[in-house]
């Protein structure tokens, strides 16, 4: 396997995509390729950045008591049908 | 007495409502609003609900979820919107920011200092097939099969799609950084 080739793989292979065997290869590559292995982990450090600050981001409070106050109502209404 | 509602109610409590933080951020990438996202979110989580039977209890709740806020937004919100946003995404250039910072910042440790809002902004700037992916993989972790299941796309779209999304994200991230003074521009 070559740059090109390891590079246009860079994320299947982050993402746990990729066969064994071509993961296996990518492996095998960047040991021999010191300049792939420093983008392989830039990359990284990007995808983790995006999970990260994705995590940061959450329901607001009054959403979520919404949402329960809904399940209520709704379950009391068919209890009530039924 | 216990009802087959409550206990409906008790399975859904335990396996959907701590999925509503992934609700309420795909929401929010979609409508790119705070409060229509909480109107989606809300609307997509009775549906979600009411339809809990259909759930297939070891499957991906998470990704069930997903899909119904997707299809909720399409059939109710984006018809209020103009359809054309869609961009040719294959017109698109390669692009990394690796060689810019190889030098001087190989780790990417510039990253580091880039704001949860501004992170936020640059995924709702994307177009919408950008960001989709984008948020089902790297905010919510679904594999490239469970994104295609969800999108109704070939597994090679998914892939291709999050390819670019990325590269287009980590480009502004880059210019941004640029910007703010937390990485210099590389010299020409």
């Amino acid at each position: 396997m070559n740059c090109h080739e390891a590079a246009a793989r860079v994320y299947e292979y982050l993402d746990r995509e990729l066969t064994p065997e071509v993961a296996l290869e990518i492996e095998r590559h960047l040991e021999a390729c010191p300049a792939c292995y420093d983008h392989f982990e830039f990359q990284r450090a990007f995808l983790e950045l995006l999970a990260r600050r994705g995590a940061a981001i959450r329901a607001p409070e009054e959403l979520r008591r919404r949402v329960e106050e809904l399940l209520h109502k709704d379950q009391a209404r068919r209890n009530t049908a039924e | 007495m216990d009802s087959s509602a409550d206990e409906k109610r008790r399975s859904f409590e335990a396996e959907a409502l701590p999925h509503l933080d992934a609700v309420y951020r795909f929401a929010r990438s979609l409508t790119r609003d705070a409060q229509r996202a909480e109107d989606l979110a809300q609307e997509a989580m009775l549906k979600a609900y009411r339809s809990w039977h259909q759930y297939r209890p070891g499957t991906n709740a998470r990704a069930w979820l997903l899909t119904i806020v997707r299809n909720t937004f399409i059939n109710q919100y984006r018809r209020q919107q103009h359809e054309g946003t869609s961009v040719d995404l294959g017109e698109m250039e390669s692009y990394t920011a690796f060689p810019e910072v190889q030098e001087r910042d190989p780790e990417g440790k510039f990253f580091d200092r880039i704001v949860d809002e501004e992170v936020l902004r640059a995924i709702e700037e994307l177009p919408e097939e950008f960001r989709e992916v984008v948020v089902l993989s790297d905010l919510e972790d679904l594999s490239y099969a469970e994104i295609a299941e969800l999108l109704g796309v070939p597994v090679g779209t998914v892939k291709s799609r999050l390819f670019r999304a990325r590269q287009a994200l980590q480009r502004k991230l880059y210019e941004y950084a640029v910007e703010m003074g937390y990485i210099k521009a590389r010299a020409k």
